[in-house]
């Protein structure tokens, strides 16, 4: 026998239970609640919540604060890296500009002379800006003329001396203005004087920055400045924090107006098919036997069906033509055939609820098919088809951008993440920005929803705890 | 009050393939009694007592409740009709009550279907769910929250609220421990008593069934082997697949378990699928005889109130 | 039967971490197993039962499973809690067991025969032929009809009793001292039940195998035990022989159990008296005794302290974990206290 403390004699007075014996342990909560409570422990989940979250306010509301026209070019900053606000010099609007002439130099040599000295006095007339480069030079003594050349990077001695702007076949001719397709980058002038036809080996190299310039009508039109402004001061160009695309325009406007397409399809099209889905699987469910049988075999033609094709065929139906925006088709195509998943999962839901004690305790009770469907199969299907939902999400999204990569979708101007991928592709090397900014937000969409679907199926599907 | 007459229930599985769960069974119940019906897996008992409510359409034979005939093909109108009348208490306490449902609706279900305002259901409610043991507060609770037993007994209270005079259990107590089974067989008991209720009690379990039974109903494979008084067929089996079933029934005392002999049986229990004419248990029948495997036993009366299907007993 | 006991369990302790918190399943439960006995567990469920043998048997998950203390000796040499690798020694070799639904015990994509003979390959090394003959032996004495034929069909073509007859084939395989069979009959017909507990006798008996059995069912455990641990809320409450228990119940949960059964022996028909309430929550055990609750001879000192198992020093096998049976307590209608006898001399 064990050893035990002593008792003592009043130890063994009688004394039953007053707790209630049919007490209940564990605080009330219903299924929504206890889903939710395990949902919010699974970080995962609730970042991939707080980032859709995240994602419908900027797309809703982000054009409100965000106000520049997703279709306005900004020509000066064409395929601008996400940077700063930059800032232009504002000029006048432009003018001719004679080069200087030294009428106390002969135009023409007067012999062939065999050599010539180098260029001197290579320099910049005024500020060099976009709009304007002005060089001036010394006569050289004997020079029947001079060519100038541009290079972005500084030439070694004769060779790369870069793109020939000008040969001038003047000797007195003491200036000129490059206006070819100019930026804000550094450029190498070279000078070398000639006789008129043959060009002589002696080269001078100018180092130039041009400044960004606008010109006054520009900035006036784009509301930079007011009419009273004067040439002279630096002017801020329009802010683009997520750079530009090929055309100018700002890839923050066209990633929220994007946003609108993409997620426009990505949610109204599952909201719909698996809406239908829904009735389909559980009609099909419940009614069982032969319909049954005869609705899912066509759910199953359903899926074999090309969905490709039948993008292009909704294309040509609706009568859009190559280059026109195709949304509507695509969400048709979405819908009529992306369907029959959902409704299988559903009519299997549906099979299994079926035989559930409830649904023939409420059949018993005089419950008529819809009422049974309504009340009773209905509700506990939900979370499945939550599930869903949230799956099919990113898979339209995906879809659809796709779609618009391949150009079956929507066609400029109107962008969705997915076109503006494929413009974005195309300058993936030089500017990768362009390509950058649309695949990652597809990419955090995609992930988000994923991750809320697996937090949320593992949230809703764990067995309710019961007490044995 | 309840009385079948050769009542049969087919499933099509498969090609050409019957399964016959039900297969001519006739037995009447009379007014406040409990007929226990015992079987084996395969023996159909399920099925009959569903087939009899209404919730699987009949194939063939009759069921009259109170001298008139229950319809074939039940539509919702029938069943609501009959709501008040016959009752069903379901085996699974977990599948049984929809766990997106709170008590309160689960157990006033059957009064909302009828029409009766929300506020007198709720009154009903706390009723009941003092009369099966429970505190009414747990009305706004769910399901899961609730052990084996006490969800039985509010699957007890859901049938009883409506007031039937005839109920079947299907077996109420099989998923139970053996502590609460005897919670839940006193309160169908004492229902019984304070309603004047009929009951149809299927169970496996041979000791509750002639516990709680007035009279005793055998099935096997489909058919009707013997039923009588519960103590008459318990203590002085006829058929021998009774005596079989009676022997193997293990009883909570070791002396009698040790002088016991020990049950000889061989073979399986099949499934009643394509049956032909002849007695089922004829393959596995220690007194098998000739006739047995062609020609299909009669149920007879041997006593008053006991019949037998055996040709053991038949006229000589 | 020599010196040593075949499986010696003493003070073993098993957690489970959920994320509703910590559920005490086993606590501190003690027993032994002679060669060539049956001894029954027998308990409602979650009282810990499956879980004691589980343990022993290494086949629990360890995350959320946690064995917090004890030893389970079999034969001298300590099992709890081994390695995979070293389990895998003493499993199936020395240990055999089977399950409840032998449907999800057998695997579906393997025939009988291929199964059995797997047991054999692993643990005796034999040959593909050398193992079919052995398993066709087995077979046929766990009276599988048409053995030969049997070997090659899969588990779903066998019926429900057909298939834990094959279960105990495969256990037998390598001639176990020992077999734990964990509710073997809950899923199973009556008469099938019967079937299978006479061969479990008859195994027993022939073979000199020794067998556990787990089961919620008092009436099978008077049929087949030699001796009884009736559990509790992870504690063994009585334990005796199966007499003793049956007809010297010293546990008033043990008298419950008995009350609330329907027995057939007179054919009067005495009321059922249900236990009322349900088996305590585990997650935070009472301080006292786990069946106070709901007992209806509780005492003050029941819901303070947990008792310890009290026994008569003339029959130290018979045990009952209650205050009843210490010195002093009040007599108690229906319960065996030979400690009370002994010190009343009534």
């Amino acid at each position: 026998m064990i050893p035990h403390p002593a008792l003592q004699a009043d130890d063994f007075t009688p004394e039953l239970s007053t707790d209630s014996l049919e007490q209940l342990s564990r605080p009330s909560l219903s299924y929504w609640q206890d889903a939710w409570i395990r949902l919010k422990k699974n970080t995962r989940a609730i970042i991939s919540l707080y980032l859709i979250i995240g994602l419908a306010l900027f797309t809703i509301l982000g054009p409100f604060l965000w106000t520049k026209d997703p279709s306005a070019q900004d020509l000066d900053q064409i395929s601008q890296a996400p940077a700063l606000p930059k800032t232009a010099l504002l000029v006048s609007d432009y003018l001719p500009w004679t080069p200087p002439v030294d009428q106390g130099h002969p135009a023409e040599p007067t012999g062939y002379p065999d050599t010539l000295d180098a260029v001197t006095g290579f320099a910049i007339v005024g500020t060099p800006n976009t709009q304007s480069i002005r060089l001036t030079w010394s006569p050289v003594q004997d020079a029947g003329g001079y060519s100038i050349y541009r290079s972005e990077s500084e030439p070694s001695g004769l060779q790369g001396l870069g793109l020939p702007l000008e040969t001038i076949d003047a000797g007195n001719i003491l200036g000129f203005e490059d206006r070819l397709n100019l930026k804000s980058q550094t450029y190498f002038y070279s000078i070398i004087p000639t006789d008129g036809l043959d060009e002589f080996d002696v080269v001078t190299t100018l180092k130039v920055t041009p400044v960004q310039s606008i010109t006054m009508s520009q900035a006036l039109e784009r509301g930079l400045i007011d009419p009273s402004d004067a040439p002279g001061r630096s002017v801020s160009l329009a802010f683009h924090p997520f750079g530009t695309d090929y055309l100018g325009r700002d890839m923050l406007a066209r990633l929220m107006q994007g946003a609108r397409v993409s997620l426009f399809i990505g949610v109204v099209a599952p909201f719909i098919y698996v809406l239908f889905g829904v009735f389909y699987g559980g009609f099909a469910g419940y009614l069982g036997g032969k319909i049954d049988q005869f609705l899912m075999r066509f759910a199953d033609f359903v899926v074999a069906l090309p969905f490709l094709l039948f993008m292009i065929l909704f294309k040509i139906g609706f009568g859009i033509g190559p280059g026109e925006s195709g949304i509507l088709p695509m969400l048709v195509a979405l819908i009529l055939l992306l369907w029959p998943s959902t409704a299988r999962l559903v009519r299997g839901q549906v099979l299994k609820i079926r035989e559930q004690g409830y649904i023939e305790a409420a059949r018993l009770l005089g419950g008529r098919p819809s009422y049974l469907i309504a009340r009773h199969i209905i509700p506990n299907t939900m979370g499945v088809i939550l599930v869903t939902l949230t799956f099919a999400v990113p898979s339209a999204i995906f879809t659809e951008a796709f779609l618009s990569f391949i150009g079956m979708g929507v066609a400029p101007p109107t962008p969705s993440w997915g076109s503006m991928c494929n413009e974005g592709v195309k300058t993936m090397l030089s500017h990768p920005h362009e390509l950058f900014f649309p695949a990652l937000f597809i990419s955090i969409t995609v992930l988000a929803f994923n991750l809320l679907g697996d937090g949320l199926t593992e949230a809703l599907d764990s067995k309710m705890r019961s007490r044995e | 009050m309840i009385e079948t007459k050769n009542l049969k229930k087919h499933f099509h599985i498969g090609r050409n393939q019957t399964l016959h769960a039900v297969d001519g069974i006739s037995l009447s119940i009379a007014e406040n009694e409990i007929l226990g019906l015992v079987g084996e897996s395969g023996s159909g008992k399920s099925t009959f007592g569903k087939t009899l409510i209404g919730l699987h359409e009949r194939t063939a034979g009759e069921v009259f409740f109170k001298g008139s005939p229950l319809p074939q093909k039940y539509t919702a109108k029938d069943h609501l009709r009959y709501s008040a009348d016959i009752q069903m208490i379901f085996q699974d306490p977990y599948a049984s009550l929809n766990p997106r449902m709170t008590v309160l609706d689960i157990i006033g279900e059957g009064l909302a279907l009828k029409g009766i305002p929300r506020a007198d259901i709720q009154d009903e409610v706390g009723f009941w769910l003092r009369r099966v043991g429970l505190h009414p507060d747990h009305m706004s609770r769910f399901p899961h929250e609730f052990s084996g037993g006490q969800r039985q007994r509010i699957g007890i209270a859901r049938a009883m609220i409506i007031k039937p005079k005839f109920v079947v259990c299907d077996e109420p107590i099989s998923a139970l421990d053996v502590s609460v089974q005897a919670q839940v067989v006193n309160l169908l008991e004492d229902l019984k008593d304070s309603l004047g209720l009929t009951l149809l009690f299927i169970a496996h379990d041979l000791s509750m069934v002639r516990y709680i039974s007035d009279r005793m109903a055998v099935m096997y494979l489909g058919t009707l082997v013997e039923s009588g008084p519960s103590d008459a067929v318990f203590f002085e089996p006829k058929h021998p697949y009774t005596r079989l079933l009676i022997q193997s029934n293990p009883e909570a005392d070791p002396v009698l378990e040790r002088t016991r002999p020990s049950a000889e049986l061989t073979g399986e229990i099949t499934s009643p699928i394509n049956m032909g004419p002849g007695c089922r248990f004829a393959d596995r029948c220690p007194e098998v005889m000739p006739q047995c495997q062609s020609v299909t036993p009669e149920s007879r009366l041997i006593a008053s109130d006991h019949q037998v299907a055996c040709h053991l007993y038949d006229e000589r | 039967m020599g010196t040593h006991k075949l499986l010696e369990v003493s003070n073993l302790s098993v957690e489970f971490e959920t994320y509703g918190g910590v559920v005490k399943a086993v606590r501190g439960v003690d027993f032994s197993v002679d060669a060539g006995e049956v001894l029954a567990i027998v308990g409602e469920s979650g009282c810990g039962k499956s879980v004691t043998v589980q343990s022993i048997m290494g086949i629990i998950p360890m995350p959320p499973g946690k064995i917090t203390g004890g030893s389970a000796k079999l034969k001298g040499e300590e099992i709890l809690g081994l390695q995979a690798q070293a389990a895998n020694q003493f499993r199936g070799k020395e240990i055999g067991m089977i399950f409840q639904d032998p449907m999800t015990s057998l695997n579906p994509t393997m025939t009988i025969g291929a199964q059995i003979a797997e047991t054999l390959k692993v643990h005796r090394g034999l040959s593909t032929q050398q193992a079919s003959e052995i398993a066709s032996e087995l077979l046929i004495r766990t009276r599988i009809p048409e053995a030969q034929k049997r070997l090659n069909q899969y588990p779903f073509e066998f019926s429900g009793g057909m298939l834990q007859r094959a279960m105990i084939a495969q256990s037998l395989a390598c001639s176990p001292s020992l077999l734990i069979a964990d509710e073997p009959t809950t899923a199973l017909d009556v008469t099938i039940q019967a079937q299978i507990l006479d061969l479990l006798k008859e195994l027993q008996s022939r073979d000199g195998m020794a067998i556990i059995l787990i089961t919620h069912d008092l009436a099978v455990v008077a049929r087949t035990a030699q001796n009884v641990c009736v559990m509790y809320a992870g504690q063994i409450v009585e334990q005796g022989s199966v007499d003793d228990i049956f007809y010297k119940s010293a546990h008033p949960y043990t008298l419950g159990l008995k009350l609330a059964m329907p027995s057939n022996v007179s054919q009067q028909n005495k009321k059922l008296e249900p236990i009322p309430g349900s088996p305590p929550d585990l997650f935070s055990p009472p301080s006292g005794c786990g069946y106070a609750a709901r007992c209806p001879h509780a005492m003050r000192i029941c819901h303070k302290e947990n008792p310890p198992l009290f026994s008569d020093p003339r029959e130290p096998l018979h045990a009952a974990r209650c205050w009843l049976q210490a010195p002093g307590a009040p007599k108690t209608q229906g319960l065996y206290q030979p400690n009370l006898i002994a010190s009343h001399g009534a």
